[in-house]
């Protein structure tokens, strides 16, 4: 596992190249790969120029600045919140900028294209902001967690109002809409993120240093003067801003802010926040990238929604992860418990944390204890398989 | 206790009644003068063809619905396992889904579906087993296991839905749950499952009020405990399988019921559970009355006439506010 970290790259590049080898030259009509620099030469003239420049590059593009996008705010999602399972669309966000864009194509009230990401981030953040108010920000995780969910349900129910009065037609464009879709985007779609990712990436980077010293907990970030509850508040901001313009171009493209955060760390796990953001937007780019090829090819005439592939393929392989991430930490501090079993609730807090290490100090000292115990480390290894089992019949 | 049974009931039919005269296109005066005899025949199809199944079928997924949800909450000692967030509902849903579009089975072919939907239901509960493993005594978790579960049958359900595009219509009614054009086929179906596994839930009642003391205690008063909650969660898959094939996936009601029962007959299941029934119909049909009732009203403040709001999405929305109280109530716990 040491040596994951020098793999990271190489394993990134590699699977991004054949991803858009794959995007750009397989599809009708194929493109073998010598011809592609000769097809994007001459743009306008042969029909392959067409469709590679007109179509396809701007697919690709799209796929991957969105989900560089959700990979960055789910990055920051979990890191504000502590919580490695806060991600759009646990929080309401994803279902609120759904309903902000899917309202108006129902209620067939004709908008202005520039308005509409307008609408979508309204809705990410009346979804996002009543989770929030409704859970109170300093609560444990899994009170967000189901906070949002409620939350999500709520708003899930109003676009399936929706769904039920539209025609069926107007029906067919929701739901592929709903399930994330990048089929028929152009370099229209793709220019109407720029303003929006000018304004999110420099917040980004002032954010990231901030989202590491919210990681030690809120007492010791306030001890080192930040303000707890304005920064995170940024901090799921900034993720608005990154999530609905994305929402508003190709729907809400399901759990990329899941796995993408996760991948990063697994392959580097002793990094800080700061190192973790690049990564987590790379990985985000790439699971995106790379589950659009089945989405463009699987059922070849059909499209499906990339949104379906990156939901059966995230939950899966990102629970799988999030078990063998948070396996290591508890070695870490089985080794520790023994030594002074005192000083261990600040490092279960220090660390990321695993489902299992939400609870309160005292509680999180018991259940380091109790897994100091001799022989207490089968069953999650069992299980930890277990759930890698079922992830890869999932994949499969 | 029979004071509140007596409650109830009157609630329930007063819910009955009022659902009766909820829809559009006639006067509750004119349903009166039907029920008496008389009225001419498009009249009387729509009382006896049209609301009055209708009727018994949210009566009695509301009950299905009800029992299973605090059937599920007993034997995993866990307040917030509904069928909807340990993946039962989204299971059954994939499952008749599937069927509905691989051919397997249809609306002519109705055992099919609820068949369908059982297996899958049971899938769904299956899978959460395997994914919550050590974590599964901590209710947060797997009720957050539950909604990671909950997402990747819906991408299943979500890619059989595109394989098959033609169903999208009417799926979709199905998918949030709504009782609308329900005939007497659904109940005729309906009702032999329903008591069926409601009667088997009944006599699981003595075990499952021992199971919600903890396995300790249920194990020192002579229970084999893995023994009792397998056929609980057995009844509870079948019950909820049965109620989703009906009427769809109604949003929350196995979760809001139980909470609503046990704050109004207490713990003793061997009398929750029939009033779980109870108040698990009641709910759905006050919900379904009130959404026929918003309907119409919102039809006319609006002035569009295709507008109908489909009982699962009232029902959902009640259902999130109960999940935040229930969340909220208890801040000393982990979740």
């Amino acid at each position: 596992m040491r040596f994951a970290g020098g793999w990271q790259l190489p394993v990134l590049v590699a699977l991004l190249v054949a991803a858009s080898a794959c995007a750009l030259s397989l599809g009708t009509p194929y493109v073998p790969l010598h011809r592609l620099p000769g097809a994007l030469m001459d743009a306008d003239s042969t029909l392959a120029g067409i469709v590679v420049t007109e179509l396809r590059v701007p697919r690709l593009v799209l796929a991957v600045v969105a989900g560089a996008c959700l990979g960055a705010a789910g990055l920051v999602l979990q890191e504000a919140l502590r919580n490695p399972l806060a991600v759009p669309e646990m929080l309401g966000v994803s279902s609120g900028a759904a309903l902000g864009v899917a309202a108006p194509l129902v209620l067939s009230v004709s908008l202005p294209a520039a308005v509409q990401p307008l609408l979508a981030i309204g809705g990410a953040g009346l979804g996002g902001g009543l989770t929030l108010l409704a859970a109170g920000l300093g609560r444990s995780p899994s009170a967000v967690l189901l906070t949002g969910a409620a939350v999500a349900a709520a708003l899930q129910a109003a676009l399936l109002v929706l769904m039920v009065m539209a025609d069926q037609l107007d029906l067919q464009l929701i739901y592929r809409y709903l399930l994330g879709s990048l089929s028929a985007r152009t370099w229209d779609d793709v220019t109407g993120l720029w303003p929006w990712l000018l304004v999110a990436v420099p917040a980004l980077v002032l954010c990231a240093p901030v989202l590491s010293v919210l990681r030690l907990g809120d007492e010791d970030a306030e001890a080192l003067g930040v303000r707890a509850q304005r920064a995170r508040l940024a901090a799921l901001a900034i993720a608005v801003v990154l999530i609905a313009p994305v929402t508003a171009v190709c729907g809400p493209v399901a759990w990329v802010g899941f796995l993408a955060p996760h991948l990063a760390r697994w392959f580097n796990p002793a990094a800080d926040a700061v190192r973790w953001l690049p990564w987590s937007a790379a990985w985000g780019a790439v699971v995106v990238a790379v589950a659009d090829v089945p989405a463009r090819l699987a059922l070849a005439p059909v499209e499906t929604p990339v949104g379906a592939w990156t939901a059966l393929v995230g939950v899966p392989a990102g629970v799988a992860l999030l078990r063998s991430g948070s396996r290591r930490p508890a070695a870490r501090r089985r080794a520790a418990g023994t030594v002074a079993a005192g000083s261990v609730p600040q490092g279960a807090q220090a660390v990321p944390a695993g489902p299992s290490e939400k609870e309160e100090p005292s509680t999180g000292a018991r259940e380091c204890v109790r897994r100091a115990a001799p022989g207490s480390d089968g069953p999650s290894g069992v299980s930890a398989s277990r759930g890698e089992a079922t992830g890869a019949e999932e994949v499969r | 206790m029979s004071r509140r049974f007596a409650v109830l009931a009157a609630l329930t039919v007063v819910c009955a009644g009022v659902e009766l005269v909820a829809g559009r296109g006639m006067s509750p005066a004119v349903v009166w003068d039907v029920l008496g005899g008389g009225g001419d025949t498009t009249e009387r199809h729509i009382l006896f063809q049209l609301r009055l199944p209708r009727l018994l079928v949210a009566l009695g997924a509301g009950a299905c619905l009800g029992v299973a949800g605090l059937v599920l909450q007993s034997a995993l000692r866990n307040p917030l396992a509904g069928p909807e967030v340990t993946g039962v509902t989204p299971g059954a849903v994939l499952g008749a889904v599937a069927a509905t579009g691989l051919g397997l089975a249809g609306w002519e072919s109705p055992l099919a579906v609820v068949v369908a939907a059982c297996v899958g239901g049971c899938a769904g509960a299956a899978l959460l087993w395997l994914l919550a493993g050590r974590g599964r005594s901590d209710p947060a978790q797997t009720a957050v296991h539950g909604v990671l579960v909950s997402a990747v049958l819906g991408g299943l359900t979500a890619m059989v839905l595109l394989v098959a595009p033609g169903e999208l219509g009417s799926v979709v009614q199905w998918l949030v749950g709504t009782t609308e054009g329900r005939v007497w086929q659904h109940w005729h179906l309906l009702w032999p499952w329903a008591l069926a596994w409601g009667a088997a839930a009944w006599l699981l009642a003595g075990p499952l009020t021992l199971l919600r003391c903890g396995d300790d205690i249920a194990l020192a008063a002579g229970l084999s405990a893995a023994r009792a909650r397998a056929l609980a969660l057995l009844c509870a898959v079948a019950l909820t399988a049965g109620a989703v094939a009906a009427v769809g996936a109604l949003g929350f009601v196995g979760l809001l019921v139980p909470h609503l029962a046990l704050a109004v007959f207490g713990a003793d299941l061997r009398v929750t559970l029939p009033g779980a029934a109870l108040v698990g119909a009641a709910v759905v049909c006050g919900a379904d009355a009130a959404a026929q009732l918003s309907s119409r009203l919102l039809a006319d403040a609006l002035d569009s006439g295709r507008l109908t709001l489909p009982v699962g999405a009232l029902t959902a929305c009640l259902g999130a506010a109960l999940l935040l109280l229930v969340v909220r109530r208890a801040p000393s716990r982990t979740f």
